[in-house]
């Protein structure tokens, strides 16, 4: 039978337009919302954008949600303790200011064994977990080279990744999946960004054949008033020179946060935020010491000044140590 | 007077970064990472957020409150925009700001000032009509007492069009 479409040809495809058109605007971009079967996903640039929800959701008893934070379905890093790897970048030998020895020394001990690692800060991020199990609470320095200037002074991602890629390559570092490498680098090195819109950031790529996991973490010292949040740490060695203090609790926001989002689809907000996102430059209660210096922690035989971090359990909340009373500054 | 050559300063600069894509021939990806915000950053996220929620709540004293009373916004092929007239066009009742996001934020300290500029994506309606889409902003803040004010804004239209933000792509390491 033949259907006489002559008549109707026209108002269907006026229906047609319509429906493509209302399809189009339910397209649009709405404000940092996720709409039905969606979720919201970090860009990496402090923002959010919804994407299609593969259906992750608790798959073992590790994973608990439901603290403000959201489980995405990626892993998190399970060693104990997980092994950390530096790059000291740039100068790092000088006898005065934060490019010294001393930075070393003190950056090293705070991720030596017995400091941060298994310390009561650290082990708030054992709320975390995937289907397999929980994070430990336990990272500890394992190996560390330095790299005068491979790659020149002004640095950009790819300059960083080919440092690593080499380190690794060249056998000067093990190839670790299951590792954080920290890039740091000396104040008289740039990095795009680095100052205006960052204090670090981590990421992950494949090098040398594996998924290695990685953070940049520049001098603060370039940018007291971006990224310190007070110019004498409790560990400077003179007035004005708090690069190791504020590079250190840098530091902590990226480990913090590689362990729990190694794979940046791990544990994030609606907003995007990672765990040490939501306590950005948070400390809580503060001591002072005897240089006149605030700190909030004292462990490794030493007194820190680091972010608290959020805690994914009883509701949530940053904190200090591992089921402490949670501050909103 | 060092306010004026400040202002000067910052329209060179802003007229000579909305002509920069043109001139380049590469425009750098964006790199799926997550980052740690700068100290100013943090603050000037919240308060540019602080606006935008004004203007969507039709709240003329919060937002007359963030602004320096000499506050202006210059616009490529147009006179300068006065504070009052600006707040008066966002007040109105065929404007509406639905949704909004900002993003690529930067924060350069100068110290009684901070030079802000991000992209702002949105979604708004004026006379019933689409009126959104995605902006490059330059924003002068001047510190007034123990609070910032917007002292001037620049603003380029970049599309018409928001284009919705990306999900992170999982490095391949081949970039």
């Amino acid at each position: 039978m033949k259907v006489p479409l002559g008549k109707f040809r026209y108002s269907l495809a006026l229906l047609f337009v319509l429906l493509a058109s209302n399809f189009l605007v339910a397209q649009t971009i709405r404000d940092n919302h996720a709409g039905p079967g969606e979720k919201m996903a970090p860009n990496g640039d402090g923002s959010a954008a919804a994407v299609a929800d593969n259906g992750a959701a608790p798959t073992g008893p590790a994973v608990v949600t439901g603290n403000g934070i959201n489980y995405n379905g990626g892993p998190v890093m399970h060693g104990n303790p997980v092994p950390v790897y530096i790059i000291w970048y740039g100068t790092w030998t000088n006898t005065t200011g934060s490019n010294s020895a001393a930075t070393v020394a003190l950056i090293d001990a705070f991720l030596a064994a017995n400091s941060l690692g298994g310390s009561g800060y650290e082990r708030i991020n054992t709320t975390y977990g995937d289907a397999t199990g929980n994070v430990t609470g336990n990272l500890q320095l394992s190996s560390q080279i330095f790299d005068t200037g491979s790659q020149g002074t002004r640095l950009r991602n790819s300059r960083i990744s080919a440092a690593i890629s080499s380190a690794l390559t060249t056998g000067k570092l093990p190839t670790d999946p299951n590792g954080v490498y920290l890039f740091l680098t000396s104040s008289n090195v740039t990095e795009s960004g680095f100052c205006s819109q960052f204090c670090g950031f981590h990421t992950h790529q494949t090098l040398n054949g594996a998924d290695i996991k990685w953070a940049f973490v520049g001098n603060t010292d370039q940018c007291p008033s971006g990224c310190e949040i007070q110019s004498t740490g409790p560990n400077s060695p003179a007035t004005g020179v708090g690069g190791a203090d504020g590079m250190i609790n840098v530091i902590t926001h990226e480990t913090e946060e590689t362990i729990t989002d190694p794979d940046l689809n791990a544990w994030f907000d609606s907003a995007g935020q990672e765990d040490a996102d939501k306590c950005n430059f948070k400390f809580g209660p503060t001591q002072t010491g005897t240089n006149g210096a605030r700190f909030n922690q004292t462990f490794g035989g030493h007194s820190w000044m680091i972010q608290m971090e959020w805690e994914n359990s009883r509701g949530g909340g940053c904190d200090q140590t591992l089921g402490g009373p949670f501050f909103t500054n | 007077m060092l306010v004026r050559c400040f202002v000067f300063i910052v329209s060179i600069a802003f007229a000579a970064l909305v002509a920069a894509p043109a001139q380049e021939p590469i425009q750098p990806k964006l790199t799926p990472r997550i980052i740690t915000a700068t100290r100013q950053v943090t603050i000037f996220m919240g308060l540019e957020r602080q606006i935008l929620q004004a203007v969507q709540k039709k709240d003329q004293a919060s937002l007359k409150a963030m602004l320096d009373e000499d506050f202006t916004i210059e616009i490529p092929n147009a006179d300068p925009l006065a504070g009052e007239d600006w707040i008066a066009s966002v007040m109105a009742k065929d404007y509406s700001l639905k949704s909004f996001t900002i993003r690529q934020m930067s924060a350069v300290d100068e110290g009684n000032f901070v030079l802000v500029n991000f992209d702002r994506v949105q979604e708004s309606t004026l006379n019933g009509k689409s009126d959104g889409g995605e902006f490059f902003v330059v924003d002068l803040w001047k510190k007034s007492g123990d609070s910032w004010k917007l002292a001037n804004r620049f603003v380029s239209k970049l599309s018409s069009q928001p284009s919705i933000p990306k999900a992170p792509i999982k490095p391949t390491g081949k970039q």
